[in-house]
């Protein structure tokens, strides 16, 4: 597979583990399901012990959980630096406290009111660390193209990511690419219309009918799922026959218009992407990712 | 229709015309990546109305009349959760102060339509106070129909039937598929409105989407938009077309949740005359 990754630029980006964060006075901690019923549950951010990449993405008593560790940065044009450049499969590294030196990988990140990059790092590593510790990562992916396939977009894709995911040309010439399940684009909610170079675009899991008639109530956390019918080449919405590709990176949420958030890594938006169904298409065993 | 808004609470809330705003970058990335500049929203609109066409303006987001906004966050969010569609403004300041108008919408800021003839005498910075009322506001003989930021004059001026079912039956101007409805999905349903993603040109025009004016009232089925709006079969959604379209993927015109229910209470005929300038006489024809 010819790509330009020996021109790509490697740069560090830093974030600080996020703490928990939730609303001031009058102290109204609820967030609505989507039936209008208050719930009060952890929600994004911080270091996560007991949930990882390769677990479920349901069931979780969470919103929009994300599995490992969380990371960010105060300053907003700082935090779109590493919100925009982190790729997921890119190493992180922990810079200070008492896990400095142990090793991590970028698997997914979030969009509007949270905006992190959720790195996987062994459970043992994550005993050890403390909100606030520095995480650098080692930035590799933006700008990264496919010399055969030009219209295949790849954003927050690393280049060792695409060798994990890509099967190679089909005999349309369309790039093949495993993935666990794939979205319709009825059930793709929150995260449409913002940007796709960072962010999340959400599955819609309120109807349960419907996301089980989609195949989709049995995703893991890391899973990668193709979305049909949407273009994410510069923000997503609906276009038919578009395929974009993007993997799990945050859990199931109550709230409506949101479920199982997606990283976007690939977006084709002429239909130039094949998925292909593999349920072993998760980046727990993409990236080799230590338990 | 018999409704409960002898009970219903008369408020004043004010804001003022919004300055045109940029980011320092000033251009939008279109479906096709190519960059572009374009005014639409903040601002007075002198020359697109409620009434006129959604689609086709070298716009984006363009929002018609005056588009009102305070910068203190508690009084712009009480703005947003107070206003209704129809309630009666009053320009208190300027050149142009007395002059009435009407609210036609709800996007980051609200917006209120003037006549003509007050256009030249409004300025930027003008305050517009609103006779808010609506919040509350309930059909008696559908208690599971929930109405959102719709004002009495409104809901009185649409046209409403009960059908022999006991549904709500409501003239809608146009059916929009629940695949389209994009941007504002990460929102609550009582905050501003959410785009139909206008993206995939040619089925704009093959759906005949690329004929919704602003203004006109939309029924979407499969969305349940009570709490947010989301995917949910059987649900309901009526809404109304408040803003133009996008050059943005995942954005388009924008529609205002106004009544949520389900196949069970709710039904909508088709009726080229179901928008708001004509229900509330601001405009004679289309």
């Amino acid at each position: 597979m010819r790509h330009n990754a020996d021109r790509l630029v490697h740069v560090s980006v830093m974030g600080t583990i996020a703490s928990p964060s939730l609303p001031g006075l009058p102290a109204e901690p609820y967030r609505l399901d989507a039936d209008g019923k208050p719930f009060l549950y952890p929600t994004h951010g911080s270091i996560v012990y007991n949930v990882s990449v390769g677990d479920s993405a349901y069931g979780w008593l969470g919103d929009t959980i994300h599995p490992s560790v969380s990371i960010h940065l105060k300053d907003a044009g700082a935090n779109q630096g590493l919100n925009v450049l982190a790729c997921v499969g890119n190493r992180a590294r922990v810079m200070t406290g008492l896990a400095t030196g142990a090793v991590g990988t970028v698997t997914g990140k979030s969009g509007r009111f949270s905006e992190h990059v959720i790195v996987h790092f062994p459970r043992a590593d994550r005993e050890k660390m403390a909100i606030g510790d520095k995480i650098q990562i080692r930035a590799e992916g933006v700008g990264l193209e496919l010399g055969e396939h030009p219209s295949v977009k790849l954003k927050a894709c690393s280049p060792n990511l695409l060798e994990r995911l890509a099967l190679g040309t089909d005999d349309q010439g369309r790039l093949r690419v495993r993935v666990a399940a794939v979205a319709p684009s009825h059930l793709l909610g929150a995260g449409a219309g913002l940007v796709s170079d960072g962010g999340s675009l959400h599955i819609q899991t309120v109807d349960k009918d419907a996301l089980a008639a989609a195949g989709l109530d049995g995703l893991r956390l890391g899973d990668v799922v193709a979305m049909q019918d949407f273009d994410s080449r510069y923000s997503h919405g609906y276009f038919r026959g578009a395929v974009g590709i993007g993997v799990v990176g945050q859990g199931d949420s109550p709230r409506p218009g949101y479920g199982p958030g997606l990283t976007l890594v690939m977006t084709s938006h002429d239909g130039m992407i094949a998925p292909e169904i593999d349920p072993d298409a998760n980046l727990r065993s993409l990236l080799d990712l230590q338990a | 229709m018999r409704t409960n808004e002898d009970q219903l609470v008369e408020m004043a809330i004010a804001g003022s015309i919004s300055a045109p705003a940029f980011k320092r970058g000033p251009f939008l990335p279109d479906n096709d990546g190519l960059s572009v500049v374009r005014p639409g929203m903040f601002g007075y609109v002198y020359n697109v109305r409620v009434g006129d066409p959604a689609f086709g303006w070298q716009g984006d987001h363009v929002e018609p009349g005056a588009s009102i906004d305070h910068d203190d966050s508690g009084i712009h969010h009480a703005l947003h959760y107070l206003t209704c569609m129809g309630n009666k403004a009053r320009v208190t300041s300027g050149l142009a102060a007395g002059a009435m108008g009407t609210v036609i919408g709800e996007h980051a800021r609200i917006l209120v339509d003037f006549e003509p003839d007050v256009h030249e005498l409004l300025c930027v910075g003008d305050t517009i106070q609103i006779h808010a009322f609506g919040r509350g506001l309930a059909l008696l003989d559908h208690p599971e129909v929930s109405l959102k930021k719709m004002s009495p004059t409104l809901l009185h001026a649409m046209n409403l039937e009960t059908t022999e079912s006991g549904k709500l039956r409501v003239p809608v101007a146009m059916e929009l598929p629940v695949q389209v409805m994009a941007s504002g999905a990460e929102l609550n349903s009582e905050y501003v409105d959410q785009d139909i993603t206008s993206g995939d040109r040619s089925f704009m025009k093959e759906s005949g989407l690329d004929k919704l004016r602003l203004g006109d009232v939309v029924a979407i089925h499969n969305a349940d938009h009570r709490f947010g709006r989301g995917y949910r079969e059987g649900h309901v959604a009526i809404a109304l077309c408040i803003h133009g379209d996008s050059v943005m993927t995942g954005h388009g015109p924008g529609i205002l949740t106004l009544m949520t229910g389900t196949d069970d209470t709710i039904e909508w005929t088709l009726d080229p005359s179901a928008n708001l300038a004509l229900h509330l006489n601001i405009r004679e024809e289309l």
